[in-house]
């Protein structure tokens, strides 16, 4: 029987083995304290495909072998996996020393003191960006994420397909607005022999519509942390593509086996895509006998001033890294963002180096989608840009919540104009709960 | 004489005492997951419950506002009502199709070992990804269905992107997982006396009266068992629709089930403390409903004692 001092024995015991427990669970996932030989371990933690696994996986030994002293745990996990992954050590309090940033998450985790602040980090470097560079890098004042790719927004299509349809697309410049593509789509779609579909219905991608927002004198979001965009200019986007699905030009999300279809599937029944820049190099392998070329987003009559973006995949350190590790862990952050040889071996899926020196020297090794890649960034970056902004905090399922919406905007559940509305809203309701 | 009395009683309670010292210590594991898994974690999700949370910084106590916040959420409705039909339709269906294969196999048939495996084998795999994967080739687009109904001239492109569709799919494959519930039927097949069918038949019974008047009624505590249980499970449903769906409960929420949904709040909107509200009312809830179906179990299960 249980007695009063069984229980309290009992209780002593297990605390005890909870405790030993969690110890050891802390030692097994945190493990990597300065070691008596001065040899520091950083936690690395980031998302992707297998292939970028490997290739990723690949560098970092490669990291260690070159720098002795440095251990690093790699902490990898597919896309979606990794942001429950992150919200779980968030909460713990046991986030990786050196950590990739979701997209939507920047801000939530910047209002959130997750990162900590670099400009003391001797060992990662900054001497190769410019003044203007760092200052845009900024997070509300504070250097305090490391931007190591870029993202432009682009129409990508098979040019052996279009060579085969004898299709020729306009030249950058006045004839290649939405509306020439759009009349192209139909044409295309209908005329083609192999009863191809011209574009993969995608109004949720998040870059192109960015791109027609800042083309219409609007943003995605504003610097005080607010939605930046009308409805009136999120219907006319949805209009535009409401009127290719209705021409049979793009296919529903049912025909395309839903808003994210898989491009090694969907490929086969699509001319193009719009997305991001950095999709061509993974999605190309799927494809391998085929060539495939990228554009700029087509651009409206007389767009905005400044309208060109550039979006940075960000990489940043914990706010509660141990101090001797912080200079371990700036290491490993500056061969993300700052050593050639270290690209030459993850490659260029995660965009354009955003060093220019990187930028330049990986010339040398590209691939020719990956000179595609690099050029079309450029040419963006070369341009006179309006400031971009990150999404508040509260918004992280704003994408999914577009995605809803055009699917049911395609299944006639919804005017554009009603769709446009509904999705503000829902997306402001976040905004204002955060 | 007083030691000599009193030695066989020391050398029970002594025995006894061991023996309890002994449970002790093999129940210290399960009770520090008990508490450690369980209990802990209940307390501080009702705790959370009554918070606002958003995982990075300190939960902030805001008293009922979460439940209140549920009574005028349209997605939770929409959720609870996705869920309940899964559950209305999936249940009673995967009981039947159980009960039905549960009476064939009950005849004894050769190869009755292998037949039970292989009808199992799905509730194993029934909530595991890869199920759920193999579910969305199956039903996606130029999946084999539709390359099956294709041969007669019918293309409904994917039944898992379509809204009028996608969750009946998933209610197939909730009944296609019927292995579980089919043993347990057969189990209590099993335990119905041979000798009530025969004088059932020495009066003249047909199968079909046979199976009204004797099968039924001894199997309802088997019945309600298999009820309870299933209808638990169903309300707890995840793996399904998240994989199906890609996590999005789509397409347009038809296939956002209750728990996906408070998995969106908790993982993806980092909203910690109107999950766990959710996960309260869906506990409240399911007890609720167990508790109505034991009070209506008087009604129609029979226990022959």
């Amino acid at each position: 029987m249980l007695t009063r001092r069984n229980l309290f024995t009992f209780c002593a015991l297990s605390g005890l083995a909870a405790s030993a427990g969690s110890l050891s669970a802390c030692s097994g996932v945190g493990g990597g304290d300065a070691g008596a030989s001065g040899s520091t371990t950083v936690r690395y933690a980031w998302w992707g495909t297998a292939a970028r696994q490997t290739a990723y996986t690949k560098a970092i030994d490669a990291f260690k072998q070159h720098y002795a002293a440095i251990g690093v745990e790699p902490e990898f996990a597919e896309y979606t996996a990794y942001q429950v992954r992150m919200t779980t050590q968030m909460a713990a309090k046991n986030v990786a020393e050196v950590f990739w940033i979701p997209s939507a998450q920047v801000l939530t985790y910047a209002k959130n003191g997750l990162y900590r602040n670099l400009d003391d980090v001797q060992t990662l470097k900054w001497e190769d960006y410019s003044k203007t560079e760092i200052e845009g890098f900024k997070l509300d004042g504070k250097l305090n994420t490391l931007p190591f790719g870029i993202f432009t927004p682009v129409f990508r299509y098979s040019q052996t397909y279009a060579d085969a349809a004898g299709l020729t697309l306009p030249a950058d410049g006045a004839g290649w607005t939405w509306d020439s593509l759009a009349e192209l789509a139909v044409t295309y779609a209908k005329n083609n022999k192999d009863k191809r579909w011209a574009f993969v219905y995608n109004p949720d991608a998040d870059l192109p519509f960015e791109a027609w927002l800042r083309q219409h004198g609007e943003q995605l979001w504003t610097q005080d942390g607010k939605i930046g965009f009308t409805a009136d200019t999120t219907a006319a986007w949805f209009d535009w593509w409401l009127k290719l699905v209705k021409a049979g030009a793009v296919p529903t999300p049912a025909q395309q086996n839903g808003m994210a279809p898989l491009w090694a599937t969907i490929g086969k029944s699509v001319l193009g895509i719009f997305g991001n820049s950095n999709h061509i190099i993974d999605d190309a392998k799927s494809f391998p006998d085929q060539k495939f070329t990228l554009r700029h987003v087509p651009v409206m009559a007389s767009p905005a001033a400044g309208h060109q973006f550039l979006y940075f995949p960000r990489v940043a350190m914990y706010a509660n890294t141990d101090k001797v590790k912080v200079e371990a862990a700036g290491q490993l952050m500056n061969q993300q963002g700052n050593v050639t040889d270290f690209l030459k071996i993850v490659g260029m899926t995660m965009g354009a180096p955003t060093n220019p020196r990187v930028a330049k020297e990986a010339e040398a090794f590209a691939t020719d989608n990956e000179k595609q890649m690099l050029k079309i960034v450029a040419d963006d970056r070369g341009e006179t840009r309006k400031p971009r902004y990150e999404a508040p905090a509260g918004t992280n399922s704003w994408r999914a919540i577009m995605a809803r919406t055009v699917e049911a905007l395609a299944l006639g559940q919804k005017t554009p104009q009603d769709a446009a509305k509904g999705m503000i809203s829902e997306i402001q309701t976040g905004i204002d709960r955060a | 004489m007083t030691s000599a009395l009193a030695a066989p009683k020391r050398t029970g309670g002594y025995h006894l005492a061991r023996q309890g010292k002994a449970a002790h210590v093999f129940l210290v594991p399960w009770l520090v997951g008990f508490l450690g898994i369980t209990t802990i974690p209940m307390l501080a999700s009702l705790y959370l419950a009554f918070t606002n949370y958003n995982v990075l910084a300190e939960p902030n106590f805001i008293g009922p506002a979460n439940f209140i916040r549920i009574a005028g959420d349209e997605r939770f409705w929409h959720s609870v009502r996705v869920t309940l039909l899964y559950v209305l339709f999936g249940v009673p269906l995967q009981l039947g199709f159980a009960l039905f294969l549960a009476l064939i196999l009950d005849k004894g048939i050769r190869g009755l070992t292998l037949y039970r495996s292989a009808f199992y084998l799905p509730s194993l795999l029934g909530g595991s990804v890869a199920i759920a994967i193999l579910w969305r080739e199956i039903f996606g687009q130029d999946g084999l269905v539709d390359k099956f109904l294709g041969l007669f001239g019918i293309h409904a492109s994917s039944w898992l992107q379509n809204p009028d569709t996608a969750l009946w799919t998933l209610i197939l494959l909730h009944v296609w997982t019927f292995g579980s519930p089919m043993i347990i039927f057969l189990a209590g097949l099993r335990q119905i006396p041979d000798d009530l069918y025969e004088s059932a038949r020495v009066d003249g019974a047909t199968t079909l009266q046979q199976f009204r008047s004797i099968t039924i009624p001894l199997l309802t505590p088997i019945i309600l068992f298999n009820l309870v249980l299933q209808t638990i499970g169903a309300f707890q449903s995840f793996t399904q629709a998240a994989v199906v769906s890609g996590g999005t409960g789509g397409p347009v929420d038809s296939t956002l089930f209750y728990t996906l949904y408070l998995y969106q709040q908790g993982f993806v909107n980092f909203d910690m403390g109107y999950a766990s509200a959710l996960a309260w009312v869906l506990l409240v809830f399911i007890g609720i409903l167990t508790a109505i179906q034991f009070a209506l179990s008087k009604y129609w299960v029979f226990y022959g004692d």
